[in-house]
């Protein structure tokens, strides 16, 4: 019970997909202009998420090493399809405002890194937490930014507004360049707060491999090489 | 019966299809592959750190396998990396002395002359360009500016009083320190090596002498008295071989600026003379 | 001049990266030195060009008359991830040095939403076979552009590193250049 709750701590902050992984940059940019849409589309991906990983999980050890991303692909664009048709007939409004970004939760890297990184290698419980957890930190990292667009850049939240009268909203922060600056600020703060919680890592100086995090081989040596 | 028939058909055919198509690729593009390389691949970490020199594991397992580079070259893997190496290349790979970075220059913020006043970019590479290279008299020495700290993958670099300096236990030997210093102040020596150069400049002793107190001169001196002859001298500096050098301490005690000194390693066998 | 028009607006004033968000993970990923940036545009432009034109084979040919268009997802990754691994196998034997600088970016393009989201956009806005490879190149095109544009940037960048804060450092102050370039591209709009 411990290891799946700590799946859902990690997707949520310790490795969320966003602000600590920084992947799955594309639709965090496009579907942020306003605070619904991108729950709506932390919801998907969350779905497609927990499916994919789920029948991964299961078919882990059928599938053949040699086809392994192929075979990964062709679960989540059924998924995908579902939801693709789903959001169409229950949703239309959030179906029309995301566009074509619905589609495009098949090349999503969160799902396909999940699929990849856990879900090929652990069982079928952990591997729904591990979904849920990853997907409920996608929607937070979501909605929290198109939360902050939405206020500053059109004044609302959730469709309601919330900035006095008088006030006039930022208007790029709707547009494309606002969602580049206003992601970019988002994580410099983050960091910020990672920053200061972050102890004297013995590895400091390296030069970030790729083994970073809990595969780092340099961790707890010390300077002594 | 069509709803279900047709995808089926189409996606399997388009399969299919796909699946001939790359399969025909395969064999007909197919590069042959050294079992070897493929057998040291598979040991490396696959981190693609590049710390050992190369771009990525893929080369490095390459030049292993081709016997062009040393097993002992990936601080990733460490020691037990180098043992399995040795095991899958057999008695064949040569394991080269590990080699560290060394500083030739031993300017500081007090005693280096400076041309004039720079308040520009703190970097290497925007000062070096400027006229006569730099801030510093001396157009070949080390500015301090620290570009090639963020390249030492290992944090061995740090500044200190105005020069680089290379803390020897950290240094992996991978060399992009040297690369990246825009003025080839930074040399790699065997780590072994009991004495190395502290100067970088290639001009004759009067010119040397306006720069800097402390220059190498090109008198040649060093070279004369070598015992072991490990000395020779180029561009009025001195190459110091050390495979051939046996640390008896005579060239740093005879030159006339202090511009050969005694390396950690050397200290034991020639105690810290010659400061 | 109705394909100058396509070409051109598919390159600079929909800038596939900057003005529609599709492939920004490559772009923020291959961008830190010219030379790679190059070579990534150039095997996505090759990608794009060879993925579109079968895309839309597919869909007109096979699944439009079966009526299956339901499947277009499925059936267009299905060719994407077919095309990269042609490529890459082609590439790995007649061009090895550009194999190498790209390393794991190739097989990356599979899941670049770029490769795929011109494939589907062709198709929603009813494009002809011409008109779909003519707006796939130029759209292809743009995202060269902003990738050799973003390098350029960024190269300087590395260099005074030292000078940013921490927190900045690195993707943070990517995000914000590339902000500022969206906001200079977004200059094209009303062009044509």
């Amino acid at each position: 019970m411990k290891a799946l709750q700590e799946r859902l701590w990690a997707g949520l902050i310790k490795e969320n997909p966003i602000f600590v992984q920084a992947i799955g940059m594309c639709p965090t940019l496009a579907v942020t202009s306003s605070a619904t849409n991108g729950f709506g589309m932390g919801l998907a991906v969350l779905a497609v998420l927990l499916c994919s990983n789920a029948v991964i999980s299961l078919l882990r050890r059928f599938i053949p090493d040699t086809v392994r991303i192929p075979s990964f692909i062709v679960v989540i664009a059924g998924f995908v399809t579902v939801v693709q048709f789903a959001t169409e007939a229950w949703t239309p409004a959030l179906n029309r405002s995301l566009g074509i970004f619905i589609p495009l939760i098949v090349v999503n890297c969160i799902i396909l890194g999940r699929a990849e990184a856990y879900a090929s290698k652990n069982g079928l419980l952990a591997s729904i937490f591990d979904a849920v957890g990853m997907g409920l930190g996608f929607t937070l990292a979501l909605t929290t930014l198109g939360g902050i667009r939405e206020i500053l850049g059109a004044g609302t939240l959730f469709g309601k507004a919330v900035l006095p009268a008088g006030a006039q909203p930022a208007l790029v922060l709707s547009m494309a360049p606002g969602a580049f600056i206003a992601l970019g600020i988002l994580l410099a703060l983050v960091r910020v707060v990672q920053l200061r919680r972050k102890g004297a890592v013995a590895a400091e100086g390296c030069g970030g491999c790729d083994l970073c995090g809990e595969g780092c081989p340099m961790a707890g040596k010390e300077a002594d090489a | 019966m069509e709803s279900l028939l047709y995808p089926m058909i189409a996606l399997g055919g388009l399969g299919l299809a796909f699946g001939l198509l790359l399969s025909f690729a395969s064999r007909k593009f197919a590069v042959p592959v050294d079992p070897k390389v493929a057998a040291v691949r598979a040991l490396l970490p696959g981190a693609n750190c590049g710390a050992c020199g190369f771009e990525g594991c893929d080369i490095y397992a390459e030049n292993v396998a081709a016997g062009k580079a040393e097993i002992n070259r990936c601080p990733v893997g460490g020691g037990e990396l180098a043992a399995a190496l040795a095991a899958v290349m057999g008695t064949e790979a040569e394991i080269q002395e590990r080699k560290v970075a060394s500083v030739r220059c031993r300017t500081s913020c007090e005693r280096g002359i400076e041309a004039y006043i720079y308040q520009g970019i703190r970097d290497c590479r925007k000062a070096t360009v400027l006229p006569g290279g730099g801030p510093n008299a001396c157009s070949y020495s080390c500015l301090g500016f620290g570009t090639c700290i963020p390249a030492c993958a290992f944090g061995a670099l740090s500044v200190q009083d105005g020069v680089i300096v290379v803390e020897g236990r950290l240094c992996v030997g991978c060399g992009k320190c040297v690369e990246a210093c825009p003025r080839g102040v930074l040399e790699m020596i065997p780590v072994s090596q009991p004495v190395c150069l502290a100067c970088n400049n290639a001009d004759k002793g009067v010119q040397v002498r306006e720069v800097c107190p402390e220059g190498c001169i090109g008198c040649g001196l060093c070279a004369k008295v070598c015992e072991a002859k490990a000395i020779e001298m180029k561009n009025n500096l001195p190459v110091i071989d050390g495979s051939l050098c046996v640390g008896c301490g005579k060239c740093v005690e005879k030159c006339p600026v202090k511009a050969i000194v005694v390396t950690p390693a050397g200290e034991e066998k020639i105690g810290a003379r010659g400061e | 001049m109705h394909w100058f028009e396509l070409f051109f607006g598919a390159m600079l004033v929909n800038n596939i990266v900057l003005a529609r968000f599709l492939g920004v993970c490559p772009f923020l990923g291959v961008s830190s030195r010219m030379g790679t940036a190059r070579g990534m545009g150039l095997a996505v432009i090759f990608v794009i060009a060879l993925a579109s034109s079968m895309t839309w084979l597919v869909y007109y040919w096979i699944l439009e008359p079966l009526g299956i268009t339901y499947l277009s997802t499925m059936a267009f990754i299905l060719v994407i991830a077919a095309v990269v691994q042609f490529v890459e196998i082609v590439m790995k034997k007649l061009w090895l040095a550009l194999y190498r600088s790209l390393g794991i970016f190739l097989p990356l393009i599979t899941t670049n939403c770029a490769v795929l989201g011109v494939a589907v956009l062709n198709v929603r806005e009813g494009f002809g076979f011409v008109e779909s490879l003519v707006h796939s190149v130029g759209t292809a095109s743009g995202f060269m552009l902003a990738l050799i544009l973003f390098a350029g940037l960024r190269e300087r960048m590395a260099e005074s590193a030292h000078d940013v804060p921490e927190a900045l450092r690195g993707l943070p102050l990517s995000l914000v250049t590339a902000g500022l370039m969206a906001l200079a591209f977004m200059g094209f709009q009303g062009i044509f």
